[in-house]
C-alpha cells in the first residue's frame, strides 16, 4: 500500500496521527480520539482537557469532549461543554440532539421534548426519533410517543429496544393486539441479537487465541446468509483480524440482504480500500456517504478512494466535505492543498 | 451505553462487548444532587457478636470462587418458631467442595429476650451440611406453628414444626423429593388457588454438576475486565421454576405444568415473590431472573398462569435489556395504595425501581427517583422499609461480588462492598445515605441473603443479613425522633393460618399505604410476617386488609405504638405496647 494510502486508512480508522507526530494540543486530541475508539473515556477527558489549554476556544475540540463526557455519565459538565459549543460556534442540530438527550437523563421531559422535537425533522442521529418517543413517553403522552416511536422503528428497524419502547407504549394506551407484535418482533430481535452477540464473542476470542485456520472456523458459525447483521458483524470480526479478503463475501452477501444497511457497505468500501482494490471500494463507499453523509470515515475513505484512482475532480469535494467534518485532520487538509495547488496549476 | 454509542457513531448494537457470563448494562452513575440536609432517624449497630451470632456462614473458598455455586450464596429468616412472641432466627449455610466443614450447617437462634440468641440447631433437629440456597417460612399446616422449606443444591427439604421446639424433615412423605440434582434457588408459600392451604413455588437457577461446570476462564462467559472466573450463567442450562400444590394432608402434588408455571421458556432463576400484585385477591408470583427476562406469573384465578413479564414491565430494563435480577422487595414506596416493586442487579448496572400503575402494569422510575447514582456493587438481598419511622418507605439493599479474584487487578471493583441505603423523601425521590445512618451502613462485607424484623420488639425494623465466610450481620435499629408506628399480626381462618397473601392498607395522616403479608423477600429470605407501618406524626390509622380467602375487614383509629393481632373474621385479638 502507498504511504497515503495508508495515511489515509489510517485517518478513517482514527489512529492516524501518533504522538510524535504532532506537539501541543494536536498530539492530546490525537490522543485522546484513539483513547476514545477504545472507549477509555476517562483517559481521553484527559487528553481533551490538555487540549483545550492550547485551543480553549475550538468548539470541536469541546464537543468532542461533550461526547467523551456524555460517555462518563457526567451529564452536567457535558452539558456545560455543549452548551459552550453552541456560544462559540451557534446553533447546531448535533449539540440541540445532545442537550434533548442531556435533558432527558436528567428526567426533564419537557425540555428533552422541545429539543428533540426541534431536530427531529432533520435528524443528525438515527436514533433521534426513538429518544423523542422515550420522552414523549416519560412524560405521560402515549399519542406523541407512539408516533415518534414508530418513525423510530422505521429509522432502526432491527434495534430490539426501540421495538420493546414501542410495545410499552401501545400497552399504555391499551393497544394491546399492536402491543403484542412488537414484544414478538422485540423478543425474536434480542433473541437475534443475544445469539450474534454470543458467536461474535467467540470469534473474536478465537481470533485473538487461535491459528488462523481453526479461528475462521470458529467465526463461521455465525455465517448466515439470510442474517445481513450478522453476515456485517463476521465482516467487520474478520477484517479486524487481518482476513480481509475472508471478509469480502459476507458483506458483499450483507449489501444485498440490504441495501440500507450503512455498516455494510462502509465496512465493505473499507475492506477493498485496505486490499488496495480502489475501482471496487468506490461503489459501497458512495452507498456508505449517501445513506451517512455526516459520517466521516466513510467520507473521508471515499475522497482517499477517489483520489488513488487519479480522480482529483471528484476526490476535492469529497475530500472537503471530510474535512468540514474533522477539520484537526491535517492530513485530509494537506491533501485538499496538494489538489487544489494541482488545480490551479491546470 | 449503547444508545450514547448509538448517537456518537451512528453504529450497530455492539456485539463485542459484556465479555463475561453476567448481564450487566454497563451503566454509568448519575451525579449525585445536593444532600436534602434532613435527619435521617434510623441508626443502624452491628450486633451479631454480641448478640451471640459468632459462626461463620461457610460458603466456597474465602479468596476465590471456582464455580457459580459457590458465588451465589444463601438466604435468612426471621420467624417465630416457638411462637412466644419474639422472632427467632434461622440461618442458612453452604459447605466447600473439597469436603464437609466442622460446624458449617444450617443454624436456629432462639431469641432469649434480651437482645441475646441460643443456637438451638442441633435441639431442633436442623443440622444439615451442604449447599442451602433459600428458606420460606409458613404454616402449610395450619397447626399454629411455622414450618420450613429449604432450598438448594442438589436437593430440597420440608421440615415440619412438631409445636414442642423441634422440626422434623419431611421432604419424601411430603412428595416433594426430586430426583437427581437441581439447584432450587428462591422459594415461596403462596396459597394460589385460594384453598386456605399453603402451596409452594420453587424457583430453579441452571443445571449446576462440579464434573460439568467449565473451568474459570475458559470460555468468554468465564472472564471478567480480563480476569478468569468462574463460568455462568451465561454459556449454563438455565431451568424452570416449579409449583407444588398442597393437598391439605401433609403431602403435595407437582403441578408444574398443568398450573402453566412450567410452559415458559427456562431461566436464570433466582429470587421469587409470591404477592397479590394487581389487586384482585389472587397472588401473582414474581421471580427475578439472573441475565434472562424476570418472569411474572399473573394469577387468572382457575389454577393456572400467565407469564405477562415484558407486558407487566418487570421483566427487562426500560430500554428492553436483560438484567442480572438478583433480589426483590414489594412494598408500596410511592403511598398510592398499590404494591411497588424493587429489584437488585450486577454491578455497572442500577437497581431496578417499579411503580404499580394497577392492571398489572408497572413503570420503572429508577432515574427519576434518584436511584441512578448507584451502579458501584453486585446488589443482593433488599427490602422496602420505613426505617426512621417517618410514614415513608425506604430502600435497602444488601451488596458484595461475586469474583474475589478481580480485585487484585481491578481495585474497582472490591470483593467487600457497602450496604446501601436510600431514604424516601416522599415526593417521589429517594435520596442515598452514605453515612448518615450509622457504621455497620457503611461497612464491607460480601453480604447475599436479608432480612427485616423487629427482633427486640422495640417498634422499628432491623435487619439480618447473610455474609460469605463470615458470621452474620444483626443490624440492631435505635430509632429517634419520635415517629410512631402500627405493627399488625394476621392470623387467618378461612385464608391460610399464616395470611400469607394478605394485603393491608393503612390510611394515617394524609397518606396511605399498602403492604403484603409474603413469605419471601430480600433474595432467598423471609422476614418479619407482622407488618410494620412507619406513621410519622400520625397518633392513629385506619386499616383495611384484604384476606387470601377475598374477605375484607376494617378497622379505625387504631392507636400507634402497638402490635395488633387480628384473626380472620373474628377482629382483634390483642394489642400489644411495646417499645421505648
Amino acid at each position: 500500500m502507498i504511504p497515503l494510502a495508508t495515511a489515509m486508512l489510517a485517518v478513517a480508522l482514527g489512529a492516524g496521527q501518533s504522538q510524535h507526530e504532532k506537539p501541543g494540543g494536536d498530539a492530546h486530541l490525537s490522543r485522546a480520539t484513539q483513547l476514545v475508539r477504545e472507549q477509555l473515556y476517562e483517559a481521553a477527558a484527559g487528553e481533551y482537557e490538555a487540549a483545550l489549554t492550547s485551543r480553549p476556544n475550538d468548539p470541536r475540540i469541546h464537543l468532542q469532549y461533550a461526547v467523551c463526557l456524555l460517555n462518563l455519565g457526567r451529564n452536567e459538565e457535558a452539558r456545560k461543554e455543549f452548551e459552550k459549543v453552541r456560544d462559540l460556534a451557534g446553533e447546531s442540530r448535533y449539540v440541540t440532539y445532545y442537550l434533548g438527550r442531556i435533558d432527558l437523563l436528567a428526567n426533564d421531559y419537557e425540555s428533552a421534548i422541545k429539543r428533540l422535537g426541534a431536530v427531529a425533522a432533520n435528524p443528525p442521529f438515527p436514533d433521534t426519533a426513538f429518544h423523542l418517543g422515550v420522552a414523549y413517553a416519560s412524560f405521560g403522552d402515549d399519542k406523541a410517543a407512539i408516533q415518534w416511536l414508530e418513525q423510530a422503528v422505521k429509522a432502526l428497524p432491527r434495534d430490539y429496544r426501540v421495538h420493546y419502547r414501542l410495545a410499552r407504549a401501545y400497552s399504555s394506551a391499551g393497544r394491546e393486539q399492536d402491543a403484542g407484535r412488537e414484544y414478538g418482533l422485540y423478543n425474536l430481535l434480542l433473541s437475534e441479537h443475544k445469539s450474534t452477540e454470543k458467536e461474535a464473542r467467540e470469534c473474536s476470542d478465537a481470533l485473538r487465541t487461535q491459528p488462523a485456520t481453526s479461528a475462521r472456523e470458529v467465526c463461521y458459525h455465525m455465517f448466515d446468509p439470510n442474517d445481513p447483521e450478522k453476515l456485517t458483524v463476521l465482516g467487520q470480526l474478520l477484517g479486524e483480524g487481518g482476513a480481509y479478503e475472508l471478509a469480502l463475501d459476507p458483506l458483499q452477501r450483507a449489501t444485498h440482504l440490504d441495501a440500507k444497511s450503512f455498516e455494510a457497505w462502509h465496512d465493505l468500501g473499507l475492506t477493498y480500500f485496505r486490499l488496495e482494490r480502489y475501482v471496487e471500494a468506490r461503489v459501497p463507499l458512495e452507498k456508505a456517504v449517501a445513506l451517512r453523509p455526516e459520517f466521516y470515515g466513510s467520507v473521508v475513505l471515499l475522497g482517499g478512494t477517489l483520489y488513488m484512482l487519479g480522480d482529483d475532480e471528484a476526490a476535492l469535494p469529497v475530500l472537503e466535505h471530510a474535512l468540514r467534518l474533522k477539520p484537526s485532520d491535517t492530513e485530509t487538509a494537506a491533501l485538499v492543498e496538494r489538489l487544489h495547488a494541482a488545480q490551479k496549476k491546470r | 451505553m449503547p444508545i450514547v454509542a448509538a448517537g456518537a457513531a451512528g453504529a450497530l448494537q455492539s456485539h463485542t462487548q459484556e465479555p463475561s457470563g453476567m448481564a450487566s448494562r454497563g451503566i454509568k452513575p448519575q451525579p449525585r444532587g445536593k444532600p436534602s440536609g434532613l435527619p435521617f432517624h434510623a441508626h443502624f449497630a452491628d450486633v451479631a457478636s454480641s448478640a451471640g451470632l459468632r459462626a461463620p456462614i461457610i460458603y466456597g473458598p474465602t479468596d476465590r470462587m471456582d464455580y457459580i455455586l459457590e458465588s451465589m450464596g444463601c438466604g435468612v429468616a426471621f420467624l417465630d418458631y416457638d411462637n412466644d412472641g419474639w422472632l427467632d432466627i434461622f440461618l442458612l449455610s453452604g459447605t466447600r467442595r473439597e469436603g464437609p466443614v466442622p460446624g458449617a450447617t444450617n443454624r436456629l437462634y432462639r431469641n432469649n429476650r434480651d437482645g441475646t440468641f441460643t443456637d438451638v440447631t442441633e435441639k431442633a433437629g436442623l443440622v444439615r451440611q451442604g449447599w442451602a440456597c433459600g428458606v420460606t417460612v409458613g404454616d402449610y399446616n395450619n397447626d399454629g406453628f411455622d414450618d420450613l422449606f429449604i432450598t438448594g443444591w442438589p436437593q430440597n427439604a420440608l421440615y415440619r414444626n412438631n409445636g414442642d421446639g423441634t422440626f422434623t424433615d419431611v421432604t419424601d412423605t411430603a412428595g416433594l423429593l426430586h430426583p437427581g440434582k437441581r439447584w432450587g434457588s428462591g422459594c415461596t408459600w403462596v396459597d394460589y388457588n385460594r384453598d386456605g392451604y399453603l402451596d409452594l413455588l420453587v424457583s430453579n437457577y441452571l443445571v449446576f454438576d462440579f464434573e460439568k461446570i467449565p473451568a474459570a476462564g475458559s470460555t468468554p462467559n468465564c472472564d471478567f475486565k480480563g480476569v478468569p472466573v468462574n463460568c455462568g450463567p451465561r454459556g449454563l442450562t438455565p431451568e424452570r421454576p416449579m409449583l407444588y400444590r398442597n393437598n391439605g394432608n401433609g403431602t403435595f402434588t407437582d403441578v408444574t405444568e398443568q398450573s402453566g408455571i412450567g410452559r415458559v421458556t427456562p431461566r436464570f432463576g433466582l429470587d421469587a415473590v409470591a404477592a397479590d400484585l394487581d389487586g384482585d385477591g389472587w397472588q401473582e408470583i414474581y421471580i427475578a431472573c439472573d441475565s434472562t427476562p424476570s418472569l411474572v406469573f399473573h394469577n387468572r384465578g382457575d389454577g393456572t398462569f400467565e407469564e405477562r413479564g415484558l407486558e407487566s414491565g418487570l421483566a427487562v430494563s426500560a430500554d428492553g435489556n436483560e438484567q442480572a435480577g438478583m433480589g426483590i422487595a414489594i412494598g408500596d414506596f410511592g403511598l398510592d395504595g398499590r404494591l411497588g416493586a424493587l429489584k437488585t442487579h450486577f454491578a455497572e448496572d442500577t437497581a431496578a425501581l417499579y411503580r404499580n400503575l394497577g392492571h398489572l402494569a408497572f413503570e420503572e422510575v429508577t432515574q427519576r427517583s434518584g436511584l441512578g447514582v448507584e451502579t458501584r456493587y453486585v446488589s443482593w438481598g433488599d427490602g422496602i422499609a420505613d426505617f426512621d419511622n417517618d410514614g415513608l418507605p425506604d430502600l435497602f439493599w444488601v451488596t458484595g461480588s461475586t469474583f474475589p479474584e478481580v480485585e487484585k487487578q481491578h481495585p474497582e471493583f472490591p470483593h467487600k462492598t457497602p450496604r446501601v441505603l436510600f431514604r424516601n423523601l416522599g415526593n417521589g425521590r429517594f435520596e442515598e445515605l452514605l453515612d448518615a445512618a450509622g457504621p455497620a451502613i457503611s461497612e464491607a462485607h460480601c453480604s447475599r441473603g436479608v432480612a427485616f424484623g423487629d427482633f427486640d420488639n422495640d417498634g422499628d425494623v432491623d435487619i439480618l443479613i447473610m455474609n460469605m465466610n463470615e458470621p452474620p450481620s444483626l443490624l440492631r435499629n435505635d430509632v429517634s425522633g419520635g415517629g410512631h408506628w402500627l405493627k399488625v399480626k394476621l392470623i387467618g381462618t378461612k385464608s391460610n393460618a399464616s395470611a400469607i397473601g394478605a394485603v393491608v392498607t393503612a390510611a394515617y395522616g394524609e397518606k396511605r399505604q399498602a403492604q403484603a403479608v409474603l413469605a419471601a423477600c430480600g433474595y432467598l429470605s423471609c422476614g418479619d410476617r407482622r407488618l410494620h407501618f412507619g406513621l410519622g406524626a400520625a397518633a392513629t390509622a385506619d386499616i383495611e386488609i384484604l384476606w387470601p380467602s377475598g374477605i375484607r375487614e376494617t378497622l379505625k383509629a387504631l392507636p400507634a405504638d402497638n402490635l395488633v393481632t387480628i384473626k380472620e373474621g373474628v377482629g382483634i385479638l390483642r394489642r400489644e405496647r411495646f417499645g421505648k
